[in-house]
């Protein structure tokens, strides 16, 4: 247990670090590598709270494809994001101010009773067999299945939407179309011009 | 029987509609054909409600058809009442609009407002049927504006004629000033009866009776007088009576039909209506009574005397119209209100038909409407000159004509009433008659006898005009005729109003009469025992004396007194008292305001002001709207930090 | 609750092209979907997939209207989409599945099934706001919707954790029971000021309206139209949901944050509307305004005040339908009409439209009898009989300057002389729609009450 706690707090550390890194560094390649930090700590913190499916999903889907996807796209076109973030100590003083009025907010509703331990008992343990895979299968499938139907329309559109935004057709690009290269006939390639052989010079 | 009821209003309202906004698609004759099919439904449907009403177990109906809001527990309402007074409304309304309707086709035939002019008229009667159908005041309301409304559209139809505005603005100027006597009046109904319709008001009425207000400090007030006082200072307004009665005499710059349908039989009977609508309250107050009682008779005497030295021929119409509504409000005031809707309804008819015939001699004589230019149109015109005999012996009061019997009805009933001031009344109107007869008279042989005064092109011109025009002529002469002898007997004699109308038994002066009363031919013979009939006559003799045998009397007669004719001519100076007092002082007012209060108050401070300062804030706070995209995050963010704070500093 | 499979099926069958074709489909789903929502209407409230989708008066009565406004929308906007050749299949497909995401909205017993309807409109309305690739403005505008609304979206999910995480259940009536029983529970009141910040948003209530201005001027108008109309009936749906089913024993908490949203709507939207040159950007401000309104009813915490807002949101709908419609068909010829002044003249033009108009502008400055002035009452009515006088007061006082920059409408499009002299023509079927629309209006305000007790039927 006391490893546990100690394991978390190491880990929350280094996960808020990183988020701090996040938006401070000015290399974009850098911020997105603290990103995928982030990222690999709360999966650790999940993975402490024995939810094992969720946190390598995490790590599978947001740091192996999203954040990858990222990169490339950074790497790709290659942009400077420094200039934009010139603003950064400029609004600095306001923008913490209202930072730190909120967070001074939530702190003093959290530790309000309400959130001491107490009302949060422990969990019982789960027997060794328990799956959390399984589990949340079934309640997917089961009692969300609505919302997991709904979800799915929400992807569909997703893809209508990119798909509708990016895919243009451009007049102004040249390809080769071979079905019509190849019903080619003599009369579209081939104009016969008739032209006077009278020498109007002279005339 | 209820789907009829709501059908009976649409019906002209579909006609109104259709031939305002899709007039010019519809064309002229499509355009009658869907107004007259309104109004024409209308009537049959208000003969079907006739009909089933007179029927001895026939129920009253009182339905609510449609809450629109209720706030703060007041109902606003529309809802129908129809009971016997309702379906004689009913059935003169709609009876007389018809015919007017038809006769429009042949009136403003060449007229290039002619959709329009079928859109207004169609809606006048939706307006009225609303006003007469209604089950509380609320819609009372409603339709009594919706009908001043249109009447100020109408007699400003020929928007061209600087005339015709001025008299337009004219009515509505002076319609304003009932409305807010009528609105008062409302207002202390809702106040003091807690409620608007009509049969809550009446049950809520006699425990009003002692109480008092004090609108003036210290001086106390019968609740029930100021309130029916403030509601017959609307019908005042409407029915044209002393001293807001001068709005109607300048509403003939409106085209004649108007004239007829507006001043015959219905707008200005609405004032009539109403009050014998309320009956249930004015009969609790006396002190209304009499008030009503002496305006009344006033009217009925001094309007009369001035249609005597009028030369426009609309213009005596309408002032004989003005008397006889005189007439109807001293019956009113004498709780006779069966003789009053009985003689709105005689009255109805054949003032429709005076002014119809006067409109036919109009169009004749190319729209020309000076008495003194016309004479002799016996011969050219024999179809509008019988039926305006006829018209002309029913105002008078002849003996077995329509008029006769409520007229003769009325004066009967103030010589029977006790109520202070039912004296000068009775003298009042027996003068009238006299009067009625010998300016009616006059206008008559002026017309259509003695020499003809008309150029020579007009009167080669001159004929009977198309069958349009005379046809409602013909139909509006015969209930002139037999109407009265027809109706009297169960209208004011046997309790034909039911519960309509409610008199307290020491004001039922129908009732007396009624004891003595034997059959219509009875209540003829009746009449020649009475002075009423000999001043009539003399009236007349009187008339054909003066402008047929002897024309240099009325002449000698102008010259001799000229202060009277002057005075007369003059309308008692109303006009000008009003011009000088009300519209100079209010003017004079006005300019003092204006350039004190209103240009540099209200406008330079206030309304600039407000506004500039509305647009200079306006400019200021729409800086805030940068267009980046940060800022408006940060926006978000500051307001989710504002409810947050709303949340901790409330908890 | 079939019908929404329906929709999705139909919508799938979008994908392919066909411009005349897809419209049909569409409003072929649209009506029969309406059809559907009718037959299916249960007594009571019928609850479905596990407690997650629920029927019920409110549910069916908005969805109804949902899909008759949606009809509208598609009909004017159809020769524009044509016009502009934005990419028509698409165009019709996201605009149905935001339908399907307001209806889920609508019905959601849950905060997870209203929280993924809500991300499917939103998603809708980004990408259609986008779709006119050609015009920057219109991306721009797309990208602030996107990223704001992310932002949104975080809010409310986070505050949908909080309360959650206070109350163990994810089912409105739980929620309520949960609240009923512990009702100091400061973490589920905590996570409301995050849901009300989100809900804010999608109503694009003061302070969180920033977005609405640059979309509403940025996207194709024909987006606008849609954006205008029916989401903001997914969005009263929105807040009753959340607020009365689910957290309706706080609400003295959250009545403290509407007053302050509906104020400065009420008061920022009429104010900055005045100073406003652009058509759409003004109509935008007085979205704003309205939404203050909707809200003022939300706020007042009794059932009177519930159905009075939802009589507004869906007359509001009504309205502004109507008076991007007529906007839509003055922007012919693919030029859009852009300014105030550009309005001048349409009485001349064409005046039905202009009468159509009239009446839209009338009843959103409130005038009787127009529905705008029976929906301002009933609102008012509610919030007085709360005791909050002095706002009704404000509210009245701003709606009057508000009434302002609506009669200056009405004065270009009937007192000044046209720009250009050709008349405006739509499509008879537009016309028409556009003339019943403008008629309902006025007919509304004389006879709201079928309206009026549906929503009545719907809190009681």
């Amino acid at each position: 247990m006391e490893f546990k706690l100690f394991l978390f707090w190491v880990v929350s550390l280094i996960l808020v670090g990183a988020a701090v890194g996040v938006i401070t560094t000015r290399n974009p390649v850098q911020a997105a590598l603290f990103l995928v930090l982030a990222f690999f700590n709360s999966a650790i913190i999940w993975m402490l709270m024995e939810a094992e499916f969720l946190s390598i999903t995490l790590v599978l889907v947001y740091v192996g494809a999203v954040m990858v996807l990222f990169l490339f796209v950074v790497m790709m076109l290659d942009i400077n994001l420094s200039p934009l973030r010139e603003g950064f100590t400029r609004y600095l003083p306001l923008g913490g101010l209202v930072a730190a009025l909120i967070v001074g907010e939530i702190v003093l509703l959290i530790s309000n009773k309400w959130f001491s331990a107490e009302n949060f008992p422990v969990p019982a343990a789960r027997p060794a067999d328990y799956s959390n895979t399984e589990e949340l299968g079934v309640a997917m499938y089961t009692d969300y299945l609505l919302q997991f139907e709904i979800a799915a329309v929400i992807l569909l559109v997703a893809i209508i939407a990119a798909i509708a935004l990016t895919m243009r057709r451009r007049p102004d690009t040249k390809y080769q179309r071979p079905a019509e290269q190849v019903q080619v006939r003599k009369e579209d390639r081939l104009r016969i011009v008739s032209m006077d052989s009278g020498n109007q010079e002279s005339q | 029987m209820k789907l009829l009821y709501i059908l009976t209003p649409l019906a002209p309202l579909f006609g109104a509609i259709a031939c305002g906004f899709f007039g010019r698609k519809l064309g002229r004759t499509n355009s009658h054909r869907v107004a007259i099919a309104g109004v024409a439904v209308a009537f049959l449907f208000s003969l079907i409600a006739l009909i089933v009403q007179m029927g001895d177990d026939a129920k009253v109906f009182n339905e609510t058809i449609y809450t629109w809001m209720v706030s703060g527990g007041i109902k606003f309402e529309v809802g129908f009442l129809v009971d016997r007074l309702t379906v004689v409304m009913m059935t003169v309304v709609t009876s007389v609009s018809l015919m007017v309707h038809i006769y429009t086709i042949g009136y403003m035939h060449d007229d290039p407002g002619y959709q329009r002019f079928f859109s207004y008229i169609s809606l006048f009667t939706f307006a009225m049927l609303m006003l007469v159908m209604a089950n509380n005041f609320m819609q009372l309301f409603f339709g009594w504006e919706a009908v001043g409304l249109v009447s100020y559209l109408l007699i400003g139809f020929w928007y061209k004629k600087p005339t015709a505005i001025f008299a337009n603005l004219k009515a509505f100027l002076v319609n304003r000033v009932g409305d807010f006597g009528f609105l008062l009046g409302i207002a202390a109904v809702l106040v003091y009866m807690g409620s608007l319709n009509y049969t809550e008001v009446f049950a809520a009425a006699p425990a009003v009776v002692g109480q008092s207000m004090e609108v003036i400090p210290g001086v106390a007030w019968s609740v029930m007088t100021v309130t029916c006082i403030c509601l017959f200072i609307g019908a005042m307004g409407k029915s044209a009576q002393i001293p807001l009665h001068v709005w109607l005499p300048d509403s003939m710059e409106g085209p004649t039909p108007i004239s007829a349908l507006i001043h015959a039989a219905t707008m200005v009977t609405a004032g009539i209506f109403m009050v014998a609508r309320m009956s249930p309250l004015f009969e609790l107050s006396e002190t209304a009574l009499s008030f009503v009682l002496i305006i009344g008779s006033l009217t009925a005497l001094l309007m009369g005397l001035i249609g005597i030295v009028q030369n426009d021929i609309k213009r005596v119409v309408a002032y004989s119209t003005l008397s006889q509504l005189g007439y109807m409000t001293v019956a009113l005031g004498a709780s006779a209100y069966g003789a009053a809707i009985f003689h709105l309804m005689t009255h109805a008819f054949f003032k429709a038909l005076l002014f119809l015939a006067a409109g036919s001699v109009i169009i004749a004589l190319h729209h020309e409407q000076d008495i003194r230019k016309m004479g002799g149109l016996k011969k050219y015109m024999p179809v509008t000159y019988w039926t305006s005999l006829i018209g002309t012996l029913a105002l008078i009061g002849f003996p077995g004509f329509s008029g006769f019997f409520s007229k003769d009805a009325i004066i009967e009933a103030v010589h029977h009433s006790q109520i202070t001031g039912a004296s000068f009344a009775y003298v009042c109107v027996l003068l009238g008659v006299f009067i009625t007869a010998y300016y009616s008279f006059r206008m008559f042989f002026l017309v259509f006898h003695g020499e003809t005064r008309m150029d020579d092109h007009t009167r080669d011109h001159c004929h009977e005009p198309p069958r349009v025009v005379t046809v409602p002529l013909i139909l509006l002469a015969i209930p002139s005729v037999i109407l009265g002898a027809m109706t009297i007997g169960p209208m004011l004699f046997g309790g034909f109003f039911g519960d309509a109308i409610q008199v307290a038994p020491e004001h039922d002066v129908l009732a007396e009469l009624g004891a003595g009363y034997h059959g219509a031919f009875q209540f003829v013979l009746h009449g020649f025992k009475t002075p009423a009939l000999y001043l009539a006559l003399a009236g007349a003799v009187a008339a054909w004396f003066i402008h047929l045998q002897k024309p240099g009397i009325a002449t000698w007669f102008a010259e001799k007194f000229s202060v009277v004719h002057r005075i007369l001519d003059n309308k008692y100076g109303f006009d000008a008292f009003n011009e000088k007092v009300f519209a100079g002082g209010a003017r004079q007012v006005a300019d003092r305001l204006w350039k004190v209060g209103d240009v540099k108050l209200i406008d330079g401070l206030m309304v600039n002001g407000t506004a500039n300062g509305i647009g200079l804030i306006s400019n200021i706070v729409r800086t805030l709207q940068t267009g980046y995209l940060f800022h408006y995050a940060f926006a978000m963010i500051v307001g989710l930090l504002a409810l947050l704070s709303v949340f901790i500093f409330s908890a | 609750m079939l019908c929404a499979i329906c929709a999705i099926l139909l919508c799938d069958l979008y994908s392919k092209d066909g411009r005349r074709l897809t419209y049909i489909l569409s409003q072929v789903a649209l009506v029969g979907t309406l059809f559907f929502t009718w037959g299916v209407t249960p007594d009571g409230s019928a609850t479905a997939f596990g407690g997650s989708f629920v029927m019920d008066t409110m549910s069916s009565v908005l969805k109804s209207w949902i899909l008759i406004v949606s009809i509208g929308v598609l009909l004017y906007s159809r020769d524009y989409v044509l016009e502009r050749e934005i990419t028509t299949g698409e165009y019709y497909t996201l605009a149905l599945s935001g339908v399907l995401g307001m209806m889920i909205m609508v019905s959601s017993s849950t905060m997870l099934t209203l929280y993924l309807g809500l991300e499917l409109l939103s998603l809708s309305l980004y990408a259609m706001a986008a779709l006119n690739r050609k015009d920057v403005r219109c991306a721009e505008a797309a990208m602030k919707y996107f990223v704001l609304g992310a932002l949104a979206s975080g809010l409310l999910l986070y505050g949908i954790s909080m309360i959650y995480g206070a109350t163990g259940s994810l089912v409105f009536s739980e929620i309520a029971a949960a609240m009923a029983a512990d009702s100091s529970s400061s973490a589920a009141v905590f996570g409301l000021a995050f849901v009300v910040a989100g809900i804010a948003f999608k109503f694009g209530a003061a302070p969180f309206h920033m977005w609405v201005p640059d979309v509403y001027d940025g996207a194709p108008t024909s987006v606008t139209l849609y954006i205008s109309a029916a989401p903001k009936m997914a969005a009263f749906a929105l807040a009753i949901r959340f607020l009365v089913d689910g957290l309706g024993t706080a609400h003295d908490s959250w009545q403290g944050m509407l007053v302050i949203l509906a104020l400065l709507s009420i008061v920022l939207g009429n104010l900055i509307a005045i100073a406003q040159v652009s058509i759409k950007r003004m109509l935008a401000y007085s979205t704003i305004s309205h939404v203050g309104f909707i809200l003022l009813g939300v706020l007042s915490g009794q059932a009177e005040g519930y159905s009075a807002s939802m009589f507004y949101a869906i007359t509001y709908a009504l309205t502004s339908m109507a008076a991007f419609g007529v906007i839509l068909v003055m922007d012919r010829n693919g030029v859009d009409i852009h300014l105030l002044t550009d309005l001048r003249g349409l009485f001349r033009r064409n005046p039905v439209y202009a009468f159509v108009m009239l009446i839209v502008m009338v009843s959103m400055a409130g005038v009787p009898p127009t529905v705008g002035f029976y929906a301002k009452f009933v609102v008012l009515d509610a919030v007085v009989s709360v005791g909050l006088i002095w706002l009704a007061v404000v509210a009245v006082v701003f709606s009057v300057v508000g009434a302002f920059y609506y009669l200056r409408v009405i004065k270009y499009m009937f007192f000044d002389d046209p720009i250009e002299a050709q008349p405006v023509l739509a499509p008879i079927d537009v016309s028409a729609g556009l003339a019943v629309n403008g008629a309902a209006l006025l007919m509304l305000g004389l006879f709201p009450g079928w309206i009026m007790a549906a929503c009545i039927a719907a809190f009681s």
